[in-house]
């Protein structure tokens, strides 16, 4: 059965959270990649999840795809288990795992975002195309519908794949490092895309790996290491002492964690010594 | 004029007259047009997933895959040269090849490209082998299925042919999306759903059929070329997997039609004609395709106006201001040669950065303010340099370079460094910071120059010469040195009193800067 919209935005209304992940246990052979995690995430969030490499960040993801076979607990999204809801949550690709080279323009990968409405036999409909566009206009890349996609910038790329995330209708959105290999400005750009996205309603889960700027980014931060170390605002998940216990003294940048009142001007000027 | 009409009729009397009365070189052509628009499709997808690869290991195995259906045909039934049998054979062996590759591969440490080199050429030579072994039984001549044979094909391998034909295409446009997906993103395909390792299995046997197919027109060692090469071809030439497919068809059967046609005149097998010339085309498309070519990316390259050169013609032009610029005098100051200048100058006119008034060239607004971002680094720079101990006499030249790094953080960091200078070595005066220095924006105090007024928003740090927020500052000159500065308090239009502030103290007071006048 599908439920329609309004039904979603009344339930995020009445406080049924976006992710409900309970006792989720999942191991690859000997090793477990994720032991006994239990949160709830809020709709119209902007979440990020942190933790050393191998830390089950991205088993984390698989398993709010419904991709992966819990050995114990469960997951479930608007109260509904992961693994029925296929194509309910949208995944947004690692920039660096997309070819861009691939033939294939803004406009299809928008409409990319409705395949999985209609049957394989069948053509897409002029109401999934009107999504699709729809989709694209709301990132504001509908002028670019015919370009292929790595003739963008990185912020537009980005906007491209949030706008096939749209236009699959997901209120979920589950990105893996968005942040990865791109300069100061695209950061910045991508930033945006998130959070005009959060501000639609939706829920964006963020595999994320700088914790110098983890602070500034989102509104509740997830420590993974197996375990789930921490969830909460960032000023109670970024503690000195909780990071050097999950990262292993591996970490050395602390400089930038939350101290004192910092002008808000925008200037990096530096104090004089 | 003759010479260019004749190639052509006899283009045409060998396509037409020649084939009319041959049969059997209508089914050759048949045959061709045949095999190579599947190959061209199924070969768009090798060349996007990059599994030409294992096209190649498919080929090889199939040899295996024929003798073992012909030995089975024959020795269950009786029957000679079976194309059932030996397709279903290569299909079979071709499949239990990318099968064990891919078991290999993900359960050893050995990686896949030397998976498949040790699988495929095994499986080839089990071929071999059983071929030579059972050669009383076994009538296949091996050495036709490396080179091909397009004038032998028998009327039950073309309808085999036909059947693959129709088998592919179909697959190929109903799972369109699917295929396209798969090969773009798998993990957005299989999320939503799609079952990713069935489409890919699919894919597999359809290229394990058209591998058969396109081994009776080249051969086994050939077959990748006939596959791979139109894909690629039109894969510099299109933006849409739509178009590519098309395109790649296209080339396909040129490169079946010249090489067949130069090979019957040339008197070679036509396999490796048909192979060389869709190669041909690739090399010839790589050279002039529009977008992707080579020819067109050194032309970008050629056209493109160096960051550095355009730089430092807005900064000649405003260094010159007083005089009036042409582009004559713009030459003599830039080494750079004259025509790349005018074309940077009329590219910079473009962009409404210049504007050009018959022979004199000036500064818009807007390619004034970039010019005075640049001589803002350039300065910084010098001034930076000479900070260091670098010798006078090097100052301009190596700021010069630097100036081009002109990134905002930078800039900034250097102002800072400094302390905010007012001049730079030569006592030529540094533009101020009109990045942040815009009326309504919150500034630190060090950044103003004399005449800027704001009103305090904010102060850092305590006990700052009893500043505090909601008074009105006007900035005067600098002192000792330009290392203390003098801010006036004012009460509407009467001065309450002057303070004199430090680097730091003037870094820790914010103002939102008001119009000077």
């Amino acid at each position: 059965m599908s439920i329609s919209k309004d039904t979603k935005r009344q339930w995020g209304k009445s406080q049924i959270p976006a992710i409900e992940v309970r006792n989720l246990t999942v191991s690859y052979g000997p090793v477990p990649a994720l032991l006994d995690v239990s949160l709830s995430i809020d709709p119209g969030q902007l979440v990020g999840v942190i933790g050393p490499n191998g830390s089950g960040k991205s088993t984390l993801l698989k398993a709010l795809l419904g991709f992966v076979k819990p050995d114990f607990g469960d997951v479930e999204l608007f109260g509904e288990d992961a693994d029925k809801a296929k194509g309910r949550v949208a995944y947004v690709p690692q920039r660096g795992s997309v070819d861009w080279d691939f033939p294939v323009t803004v406009g299809e990968v928008a409409l990319m975002g409705r395949y999985g409405k209609q049957p394989w036999w069948r053509d897409m409909s002029a109401e999934d195309r009107e999504i699709a566009d729809y989709a694209l206009e709301q990132v504001r890349m509908s002028e670019f519908r015919n370009r292929q996609i790595g003739q963008l910038s990185g912020g537009q790329q980005q906007r491209v794949f949030m706008a096939r995330a749209i236009a699959q209708g997901s209120e979920i959105l589950l990105l893996d490092e968005p942040f990865a290999g791109v300069d100061a400005a695209t950061e910045r750009a991508i930033l945006d895309v998130l959070e005009t996205t959060r501000e639609a309603g939706r829920t964006l889960v963020v595999v994320h790996h700088d914790l110098t700027t983890a602070d500034d980014y989102f509104d509740s931060l997830i420590l993974l290491k197996q375990r789930l170390y921490a969830h909460g605002t960032p000023e109670q998940v970024l503690h000195p002492e909780l990071l050097s216990e999950v990262y292993e003294g591996k970490l050395r940048v602390f400089s930038h964690l939350p101290t004192a009142a910092q002008p808000a001007d925008g200037q990096r000027g530096r104090a004089n010594e | 004029m003759v010479s260019g009409v004749e190639p052509m009729n006899s283009a045409y009397q060998w396509l037409v007259e020649v084939h009319l009365a041959n049969p059997y070189l209508i089914k050759a052509l048949l045959t061709g047009l045949l095999v190579t628009t599947v190959c061209s499709v199924i070969g768009c997808y090798i060349v996007l997933r990059r599994t030409s690869f294992l096209a190649d290991a498919l080929s090889h195995s199939m040899l295996a895959g024929v003798v073992g259906g012909y030995l089975v045909m024959k020795i269950l039934f009786n029957e000679e040269a079976h194309a059932l049998g030996m397709l279903v054979g290569s299909i079979a062996s071709g499949i239990f090849t990318v099968a064990i590759i891919g078991y290999v591969s993900r359960k050893s440490r050995v990686k896949d490209d030397a998976v498949i080199g040790v699988m495929y050429t095994g499986i080839f030579a089990l071929g071999g082998v059983l071929a030579s072994r059972f050669s009383e039984y076994v009538h296949v001549d091996v050495y036709h299925f490396v080179i091909g044979s397009i004038l032998g094909v028998s009327d039950s391998d073309l309808k085999m042919m036909a059947v693959v034909a129709i088998v592919v295409l179909t697959f190929v446009i109903l799972a369109f999306r699917q295929l396209q997906l798969i090969s773009f993103d798998r993990v957005m395909a299989a999320s939503i759903g799609v079952n990713v390792v069935l489409i890919d299995y699919m894919l597999t046997t359809c290229t394990a059929m058209v591998v058969v197919t396109g081994v009776q027109v080249v051969g086994i060692i050939q077959v990748v070329g006939l596959l791979i090469a139109p894909g690629a071809t039109a894969y510099l030439l299109c933006d849409r997997l739509k178009n590519m497919i098309w395109v790649a068809i296209l080339f396909g059967w040129s490169g079946f039609l010249i090489g067949y046609y130069l090979s019957e005149q040339l008197n070679v097998s036509p396999g490796g004609m048909i192979v060389v010339v869709s190669t041909g085309q690739f090399l010839l498309v790589f050279l002039v395709a529009p977008r992707y070519g080579l020819l067109a990316g050194l032309q970008r390259r050629l056209r493109a106006i160096p960051q550095q050169l355009i730089e430092d013609i807005l900064g000649v032009i405003l260094r010159s201001e007083n005089e009036q610029s042409t582009a004559v005098a713009i030459a003599q100051r830039i080494e750079y040669k004259s025509d790349r200048i005018r074309k940077a100058v009329t590219s910079l006119t473009r962009q409404e950065m210049l504007q050009v008034d018959g022979d004199i060239i000036s500064l818009t607004d807007q390619g004034r303010q970039h010019a005075r971002r640049l001589l803002r680094a350039h300065r910084l720079w010098e001034s930076y340099l000479q900070h260091l101990g670098v010798a006078e006499e090097e100052l301009h030249e190596r700021a010069h370079v630097l100036e081009h790094v002109h990134d905002e953080d930078a800039v900034d960091y250097l102002d800072d460094k400094l302390g905010h200078p007012l001049l730079d070595p030569h006592g030529a005066e540094i533009p101020e910071d009109f990045v942040h220095l815009v009326p309504g924006e919150e500034v630190r105090v060090a950044i103003l120059r004399e005449g800027h007024r704001g009103e305090i928003v904010r102060v850092l740090s305590a006990n700052i010469g009893g500043l505090e927020v909601g008074m009105q500052l006007v900035v005067g000159s600098r002192e000792d040195d330009s290392q203390m500065w003098v801010v006036t308090v004012m009460d509407g239009k009467s001065m309450q009193g002057v303070v004199r502030l430090n680097h730091a103290q003037a870094d820790a007071i914010i103002v939102k800067l008001q119009t000077s006048d």
